[in-house]
């Protein structure tokens, strides 16, 4: 108890080294505060980022290997055969790779090209349509378009475009000119998701089980179909074999740009929604026909990336595929946060080395300054872990009024630091967006540019504004800080204590 | 160890580190020190008497030889324990804490040897009074105080555990003679009446002549 006593007797009595050395404190605790904080509120937002847009692995080709084994291929046959000879993955391989603490849920998507003897494809009347476009612009003297290659469009070339057209139509007909893609849950489907496909008749059927699908409108409005009608698929290596499906809804996309000519040539309209289970049924029908299984694991963090593609190359992917994953894209999202969070971490990591070192050199001039007190203590039995600790506890209360009150002031300040930091973080990432629109013409999507559409951007919105706050982990976080540095400072003490004699340090006093 | 022996010096030489191989400050020394009884311990400058006080109160325990307090090895004990619990020490310089009052400087020596049960500050002003000191002196700080009235402070601080053993290193060095005789009475008091073993490191005849044993040590 008398410890405690002297200690807080010893404060009051070097007020002004206490006094410097609390104000060293805040301003270290002060700066710890705000840091903590902003570190804090990242965290919070990248975690909530994970969350909410998720950590997703998949399985896709290893183009490497691919380029490698066809290198080595003598011929273009046995390129092909050496194509053609690589296992797709299965279902049961799916199963067995999400049977993994690293996985918290998953989910695959099938696609499989049929034909179909009562649906006429939506593409060939719009193909039609830019065939006529093109020889009108060839009338006003040939067009430039912008983002083109080449601005001159004749009617040569309009010519040309009709014939690859037809070419285009057999090739599809032999692959089948519907792509039938089959979830198996709701999870799976995520153009429904994130809104670029909307039901606007029906519903998609939710027992993912029954012989139904939905189709696009142009798809329904072509074939003049509504919801209940049944279509006809056929099997593009045999017209023989056929599956019905009854219409349960009829979706349409959700593109801003529905003038843009690139959107023309997209499938998408001839897309067929269903089930997997339809899909495996269709399958179990003829051995010729072959669907793409993509799965998608959903991991239970970003640390477990590498360890789940290693468990499952483990596992016996083979050669010829890799474990991808989205991991860029929420980092990509959530660039701007880690930046102020690299920048934070340093921050703090100097402001403790330079508050540590300062706070070490004046305890060691304190504890210089009090070394006959030292030695008389110690001479009338006083043990050195008692002195010891009556300098510690010293340090500790004026440590712990400093971080009181650089805490307060850290918790006032950081809000405003934090957004202010992050505000120059966002204008940088807004600038680089624009430079890559800019490097695709400016206005190649149209509005709202590539941002949408690049690099992790798709699906996932940049993070725009953080909530710094002190709270009782930061709080915790400085306490331990504190702590730590109260140690570290008095490691001068300790050791100078354990080193002095007391009876040299008396003798050299007399 | 005859009945009174509180203390034994056995055999005990000492040199300090950084002197040569056949430097011992000490060689061979043995005393045996009762209770009861006033010991000068006499000799020149450099014949080894702080040194001798130094391992007698344990402030250096690396030494040939042994020192036995109660028929207990000093290189065997607690020595902090020993230090303030049953020995007293008093320095030329009277080694007291200077931004304490008089009578926290006594108080703090009860606290560190523990002592429960009493009231400290009873004890402590009773015992500025057995030394001769006033009361209305107890809350001044000690640099305020005359030499020898710091001493005094000294004496009942070295008391306030009440030790068996007062160990003193030229007490009254930097005192008149007026002060030293009072000083030395204090001391002899403490002999006869409380039974105390009093040992005093001097250069004084004065000292030396009112004590009943006297050693003296030459350079070995």
């Amino acid at each position: 108890m008398y410890i405690f006593k002297n200690s807080f007797k010893s404060i009051s009595r070097n007020k002004g080294r206490n006094i410097l050395i609390g104000i060293i404190i805040i301003v270290i605790s002060c700066a710890c505060a705000v840091t903590l904080s902003i570190l804090n509120a990242a965290n919070k937002i990248v975690s909530s980022y994970e969350e909410k847009y998720q950590i997703k692995a998949s399985i896709g080709m290893n183009r490497e290997k691919l380029v490698e084994s066809f290198k080595e291929s003598s011929s273009g046959e046995d390129m092909i055969n050496s194509f053609n000879n690589i296992e797709s993955v299965t279902k049961e391989e799916i199963e067995k790779y999400a049977d993994s603490k690293y996985v918290s849920s998953y989910y695959y998507t099938y696609t499989l090209n049929m034909n179909s003897s009562n649906l006429k494809e939506a593409t060939d009347s719009l193909v039609k349509e830019t065939t006529t476009t093109t020889t009108r612009t060839e009338t006003f003297g040939g067009g430039n378009y912008p983002g083109r290659p080449d601005g001159n469009y004749g009617g040569k070339r309009s010519t040309t475009t009709t014939k690859k057209t037809e070419e285009i139509k057999n090739l599809k007909a032999e692959n089948g000119a519907f792509k039938l893609i089959g979830y198996n849950s709701y999870e799976a489907m995520t153009d429904f998701i994130n809104g670029s496909y909307t039901i606007t008749s029906g519903e998609v059927s939710s027992d993912f089980e029954s012989n139904t699908c939905v189709i696009s409108e142009e798809l329904a409005s072509l074939n003049n179909i509504e919801v209940g009608d049944t279509i006809t698929l056929t099997s593009p290596k045999d017209s023989k074999i056929t599956y019905e499906l009854t219409v349960s809804g009829i979706y349409k996309e959700n593109t801003e740009d529905s003038d843009d000519m690139t959107n023309m040539f997209s499938a998408s309209v001839n897309d067929i929604i269903t089930n997997s289970n339809v899909i495996e049924s269709i399958l179990a029908l003829s051995d010729d026909l072959n669907a793409e299984l993509n799965p998608t694991f959903i991991l239970t963090s970003s640390d477990v990336v590498d360890k789940f593609s290693e468990e499952v190359t483990g596992k016996g992917l083979s050669e010829y595929y890799q474990v991808t994953n989205n991991l860029s894209e929420v980092e990509s999202a959530t660039e701007s946060i880690n930046n102020v969070k690299t920048f934070a971490t340093t921050f703090l990591i100097i402001t403790l080395i330079i508050g540590g070192v300062v706070l070490f050199v004046i305890n060691m001039i304190n504890i210089r300054e009090r070394k006959y007190e030292i030695g008389v203590l110690r001479t009338i039995g006083m043990s050195k872990f008692k002195v010891i600790s009556e300098f510690v506890i010293e340090l500790l209360v004026v440590t712990i009024f400093g971080l009181i009150i650089g805490a307060g002031i850290g918790s006032l300040s950081s809000v405003k630091i934090a957004n202010s930091l992050l505000e120059n973080e966002i204008q940088n990432s807004t600038s680089n967006v624009e430079k890559i629109n800019s490097n695709f013409g400016g206005h190649m999507f149209g509005e709202g540019g590539p941002q949408n559409k690049i690099n992790g951007l798709v699906t996932i919105e940049k993070a725009d504004s953080i909530n710094a706050v002190v709270d009782i982990k930061v709080l915790g976080e400085l306490l331990l800080i504190g702590v730590g540095l109260t140690f570290i400072s008095s490691l001068a003490s300790m050791i100078s204590i354990q080193r002095f004699s007391p009876l040299e340090i008396l003798r050299e006093r007399s | 160890m005859k009945k009174n022996v509180i203390l034994k010096i056995d055999n005990v030489s000492y040199r300090y580190k950084d002197a040569k191989k056949d430097e011992y400050t000490l060689k061979n020394v043995n005393y045996e020190f009762e209770l009861g009884k006033t010991y000068a311990i006499k000799g020149k400058s450099g014949t080894g008497k702080t040194t001798l006080l130094s391992l007698i109160s344990g402030l250096e325990n690396k030494y040939e030889g042994n020192i036995f307090y109660k028929n207990e090895n000093l290189k065997k004990i607690n020595l902090d324990k020993y230090r303030n619990t049953y020995i007293g020490i008093i320095f030329q310089s009277y080694n007291l804490l200077p931004h304490l009052t008089a009578l926290e400087n006594i108080m703090l020596s009860m606290d560190i040897s523990n002592l429960k049960g009493i009231n400290k500050k009873e004890k402590a002003l009773s015992l500025m009074e057995s030394v001769g000191l006033d009361k209305s002196l107890a809350n001044r700080r000690v640099l305020k105080l005359s030499g020898g009235e710091q001493q005094r402070i000294a004496i009942a601080r070295s008391l306030s555990y009440n030790p068996d053993i007062i160990l003193a290193d030229e007490p009254t060095g930097n005192l008149d003679k007026e002060t030293e005789d009072e000083i030395m009475k204090i001391f002899e008091n403490l002999a006869k009446k409380e039974n105390k073993c009093v040992i005093i490191v001097t250069h004084s005849k004065n000292v030396s002549d009112n004590v009943d044993v006297v050693y003296e040590m030459k350079k070995s």
